[in-house]
């Protein structure tokens, strides 16, 4: 059984008042670091998702004879909305996915 | 026949594989956390399988046929949500052992206050879900078949907590990775025959929409709920039972009748909405309630989606099934991917729906599209065996949602509310599905669309501050926390009954209520940092976040059961 699944059970019923259990000074260390490192990695990328999702629709607001122009026959507009977001935020969720998995290989 | 078949087929599918997922596992007490050693792949596909619900597969092609382009930016708010989930609560939530926003609530902040109202709010966000979800399945199967709709609606409560209560859901992860692969297919293979199949003229008008003034050719409705509409030129139209003439002025029609309108009418209005357009149909921006902010529409749509998936209980409760908090991570890293190749083609249906089926929109009925359009493009046997696929693909989408829904609305009653076992929680599902129809039965007329976007608002002021907050922010209390779950479900909540059953609004002020998240979710997230900061945390307080960041390789059990079994 996983330390957390134990957890799970440990906090099951009959349901009592539970309470963390308390975390080993060593391990304490360690989250304290790992804690503030993800915290510094998940900032940035906060940043450019909300960037992506505020200004996509800001470009289309402001600049809105992008309906008017076509690549194939179909408003780059509708492209841009269609297909665009969708490979940019697989790339962040790579991008982030590896920067928050080294943090935990040191 | 076909599309009925077709539905029978799947339910049986889904129920052998249920059944053969039980076999394969050892018989294990516990079916909670019996399927732990999900990889990040299978689980992402599980993930996608709850996620894409029958407003994904139907509701948006729908919402692109009633309210234009804009309506593509729902996807893009389902997916990023993922982004977030990613970044800020799938590692940390996996680590805490929690199962549900409940739990997570308990474990965090040791509140059994805080825990039963979380439970509340879960029932709140799945009701607001599932709601939607019967009701299309009713939709979807009048459209197909000459039953009512609320035969439909019944059939899928049935077959829901049918499921539920003999397969259980230990299968589940198997279900909906199954049911993920069956959804993509039956979405990707038609809309791509549609493309090919329309024609050169068909497109040319699908990228260039013009306004839906007149019937291009003589056009069979088929409403389903009550409308009225407004005529503005005298029409004859043909009914089953001989001709009538439509004078001008309103006139109610009926759930159940159908009107055919000569080639060449005009095209009525219907009362309460907004007519089809050509020019604001194109624009890439919502203009919710056309209330004159299509920027700040569209921003609130992607904040309710985007923060809303953070807090969607049903969803949580799959990325427990990882082995661990990176490969729960992996899961949401993994499940953006699987969305976004999903999420490229609602767009297609919609647009080519708006130049074939315009007229689904006087009978309420856009939701339809998807399942509507390939009979208008082959008659023959192609367009039968299309429409067949669709509809099977619609009712996979709801239910492995619904599936995922009931149960976690059930555990809330019967696992936080109540005590409970396994004999309770089994009636607890058949009582939550019959309620569940109960509010779909009158809900004919509400957009999917709508309703689960209420779903993801009020998730999005409730469980998304706690879990950010719960997670990152050591200084959380309990107080602080109760006082901003309450203060966002009463906001949320407050809004949707304005918008349901108060007078209508309109500009800004109908916008901000029919779209609470811009307003809501910072009122949340101030609720719960002023009040933690007037009280002081507990002591074990910055210990108990700490936990949540360690990584497994480090993490030692607690000392208390420390011994080896």
């Amino acid at each position: 059984m996983s330390p957390q699944s134990r957890l799970a059970h440990a906090r099951g019923r009959p349901r009592g008042r539970w309470r963390m259990p308390p975390l080993d000074p060593a391990d304490a260390d360690r989250a304290d670091r790992l804690y503030r490192a993800q915290l510094a990695r998940a900032v940035p990328a906060l940043v450019l998702i909300v960037a992506l999702l505020l200004g996509l629709p800001a470009v289309f607001a402001l600049w809105p004879h992008l309906d008017d122009l076509r690549l194939l026959g179909v408003p780059v507009s509708w492209l841009m909305l269609a297909a665009l977001p969708y490979p940019a935020m697989a790339l962040l969720a790579r991008w982030q996915l590896r920067r928050a998995e080294r943090v935990e290989e040191r | 026949m076909g599309p009925l078949l077709a539905v029978a087929l799947l339910v049986l599918g889904t129920l052998l594989i249920g059944l053969r997922g039980v076999a394969a596992m050892r018989t294990s007490s516990d079916f909670l956390v019996a399927s732990r050693r999900v990889s990040p792949l299978l689980n992402s596909a599980a993930v996608s399988g709850e996620y894409l619900s029958a407003a994904s597969f139907l509701g948006v092609a729908g919402l692109v046929v009633k309210d234009g382009m804009g309506a593509l930016w729902y996807p893009v708010g389902f997916t990023a949500g993922y982004i977030a989930m990613l970044i800020l609560v799938a590692a940390p939530m996996r680590r805490s052992g929690a199962l549900t926003p409940p739990d997570f609530a308990e474990a965090r902040l040791a509140s059994p206050a805080l825990r039963r109202l979380c439970a509340v709010v879960v029932l709140v966000i799945g009701a607001l879900y599932a709601v939607p979800q019967f009701r299309t399945a009713g939709l979807v199967l009048s459209a197909v078949s000459a039953y009512p709709y609320w035969v439909g609606v019944l059939v899928a409560g049935a077959v829901v907590s049918v499921t539920l209560v003999l397969g259980g859901m230990r299968a589940a992860t198997y279900v909906q990775a199954f049911q993920f692969c069956l959804k993509l297919l039956l979405f990707i293979v038609p809309a791509v025959w549609l493309v090919v199949q329309a024609g050169p003229e068909v497109r040319h008008d699908a990228v260039n929409p013009v306004a839906f003034t007149h019937f291009t050719r003589e056009t069979p409705v088929s409403f389903q709920v009550d409308v009225t509409l407004r005529v503005a030129e005298p029409v004859r139209v043909e009914t089953p039972g001989g001709g009538a003439a439509l004078l001008p002025g309103e006139h109610r029609i009926d759930a159940g009748r159908t009107l055919v309108f000569p080639e060449g009418a005009r095209v009525p209005e219907v009362r309460g909405d907004e007519p089809l357009n050509g020019a604001e149909w194109r624009r890439p921006l919502l203009d919710l309630e056309d209330s004159g902010h299509p920027l700040l529409g569209t921003w609130g749509v992607l904040l309710a989606t985007a923060l809303g998936t953070m807090g969607l209980p049903h969803i949580l409760m799959r990325f427990h099934t990882s082995p661990d908090g990176r490969a729960a991570r992996r899961t949401a890293a993994v499940t953006v991917v699987l969305l976004g190749v999903f999420y490229l083609f609602p767009g297609v249906y919609g647009a080519l729906g708006r130049v074939l089926v315009p007229e689904l929109y006087l009978s309420h009925a856009t939701d339809t599209v998807v399942v509507a359009l390939p009979a208008q493009v082959d008659t023959g046997w192609p367009g039968s065996l299309f429409t067949a696929l669709l509809t099977m693909g619609a009712f996979a989408a709801f239910l492995a949602t619904s599936l995922g829904l009931l149960l976690v609305m059930s555990g809330a009653i019967a696992h936080d509310l109540l005590p409970g076992g396994l004999r309770r929680l089994r009636i607890t599902v058949v009582l939550v599905a019959a309620g569940t129809v109960l509010l779909a039965l009158p809900a004919t007329s509400v957009d999917a669309g709508v309703l689960v976007t209420w779903g993801f608002t009020v998730a999005a002021s409730t469980f998304c501050p706690l879990l950010v907050l719960g997670i990152w922010w050591p200084r959380l209390t309990a107080a602080g926390a109760l006082t901003g779950v309450v203060t966002g479900l009463l906001t949320t909540s407050g809004a949707i009954v304005a918008a349901l059953f108060g007078p209508p609004l309109s500009g800004l002020t109908g916008l901000l209520v029919t779209q609470p998240a811009p307003w809501t979710v910072p009122l949340a997230f101030t609720a719960m940092v002023a009040i933690s900061l007037r009280g002081r945390p507990a002591p074990w307080s910055r210990a108990a976040m700490l936990r949540l960041h360690l990584d497994e390789a480090r993490l030692r059990p607690p000392p208390s059961q420390n011994r080896p079994r």
